[in-house]
């Protein structure tokens, strides 16, 4: 139907009569020959003028700042490298003077002990001794009282003897007795 | 909906598309219509609907790069990031066909793709003109290239670029037979390369033309098919403006390339 309608109204209408498409219209050519290339070069001269060496500048410039970053991350890197070294040299040091503070500081101590030990024995021997000498002297002056009473007493019994006049074989008896008890209160005194 | 209904709504119609139909043509928007005559030394340079079109494709790119460009900055926007990512792109392309040498070829590269992709998008917009659906526009365009390859391919090599149309390692008795396939299949490049654009141009436009003149022809309840198709297609020669380009520079980087190390 519509191709009716069309033959139809081709047939009344000159337009549609034209045959073939527009674009064989030679007429029009010379002029859009000329203004093709006019328009192509006119926009390859703005787009080489303006765009092109923006966008080239604009790259380069993305490219040599993303190329200094690297470097600069990459001197980073090797700068905490060199830091890590050093620190970890250090820390080394530092372990190792612990470790020598640590024996010198047991041996000090090992030292002290000793000579605290020694300086008590000498000062329990002192003692010791002094207390001997101590126990020495009691005992002489002991002795010293008792031959003190002793002498007291016999003078004692010699007065008493005497006043009782009694013969010499009873005087010996008891001076015997009494020499005798002598010796004993002073091996008890022992 | 029955057909017997829609058969009825397009007999009523159907006298309407008749009456309309000069003005319903979907090869009508290919018409160049000259706005202003110039003829100086009989030298036709008349500004055309096509002529016009042409400038504003050459205004919308550089405008829209100018934009992207306005104040670029290390940190791209959105839209610098888009420009750069169309110099990389093409950047690209001439380094992998042509390679270090193209690099003397790539602010016209750069012009040519832009060139024909605003000129295929523009070409979209409703009621304006598809400047690269004119057989002549991407006739000039495909000569120009065609014959700087020969002067690039002769400026080169001399007469050792006659050697092109010799394949390496052919049997001497093939000459004859293969010597002539290479000269036509040489000549057809800027053929094939003019036709397949404003082939694919012209095509996608007419069914566009077509789809839309089925849309206001038919009534409501019809309407709505041709219209809806006429929406994905249009997203589709979107698709089809920005292949179109690609596919032209890329051939042209191919052919400057033959001329450039021959083969």
């Amino acid at each position: 139907m519509i191709t009716e309608a069309y033959a139809s109204a081709g047939a009344a209408g000159k337009e549609a009569a034209a045959s073939g498409l527009p674009q064989f219209e030679s007429s029009v050519f010379a002029s859009q020959i000329f203004w093709t290339f006019v328009s192509f070069f006119i926009l390859l001269m703005l787009l080489r003028k303006y765009v092109l060496p923006a966008i080239e500048t604009i790259l380069d410039a993305r490219a040599s700042r993303i190329a200094d970053e690297l470097q600069k991350a990459e001197a980073g890197r090797k700068e905490a490298e060199r830091l890590q070294a050093n620190f970890q040299g250090q820390l080394v040091a530092a372990r190792q003077t612990a470790a020598k503070m640590m024996e010198e500081a047991r041996l000090d101590a090992a030292r002290m002990k000793e000579q605290a030990h020694e300086e008590l024995q000498q000062e329990l021997t002192k003692k010791k001794n002094a207390a001997l000498v101590e126990i020495e002297q009691a005992k002489h002056k002991a002795m010293e009282e008792v031959r003190n009473v002793v002498v007291e007493l016999s003078m004692h019994v010699a007065e008493k003897l005497i006043v009782k006049s009694m013969n010499t074989e009873d005087a010996n008896r008891m001076v015997q007795e009494a020499m005798t008890n002598l010796g004993e209160s002073q091996a008890r005194l022992h | 909906m029955n057909f017997s209904l829609v058969a009825e709504a397009w007999a009523e119609t159907a006298p309407n598309v008749a009456a309309g139909a000069p003005k319903l043509d979907p090869l009508h928007h290919f018409q160049v219509v000259n706005y202003v005559k110039l003829a100086p030394f009989g030298f036709d340079i008349s500004i055309s609907n096509s002529v016009v079109w042409m400038w504003l494709a050459v205004a919308v790119a550089f405008g829209l790069f100018r934009y992207a460009l306005r104040a670029p900055t290390l940190v791209p926007g959105r839209m610098q990031s888009v420009a750069e990512a169309a110099y990389l792109f093409l950047d690209g392309i001439v380094n992998d066909v042509i390679g270090p040498s193209g690099k003397k070829f790539f602010p016209g590269i750069f012009t040519l793709f832009f060139f024909v992709l605003f000129c295929n998008w523009l070409g979209l917009i409703p009621g304006s003109f598809t400047v690269t659906s004119q057989l002549i526009v991407t006739g000039t365009l495909a000569l120009s290239i065609f014959v700087l390859c020969i002067f690039l391919g002769v400026y080169h090599h001399g007469w050792k670029f006659l050697g092109f149309f010799v394949p390496h390692g052919l049997p001497p008795f093939l000459l004859p037979l293969i010597v002539p396939i290479e000269v036509i299949s040489f000549l057809a490049r800027p053929v094939s390369l003019a036709v397949r654009l404003f082939a694919n141009m012209t095509a996608g436009h007419t069914l566009l033309g077509v789809l839309f003149f089925f849309t206001v022809t038919l009534s409501w309840f019809g309407a709505w098919l041709p219209f809806g198709f006429t929406v994905v297609f249009s997203g589709f020669e979107v698709f089809i403006g920005f292949i179109q380009a690609y596919i032209f520079t890329m051939l042209t980087c191919v052919y400057l390339n033959d001329a450039l190390h021959l083969h």
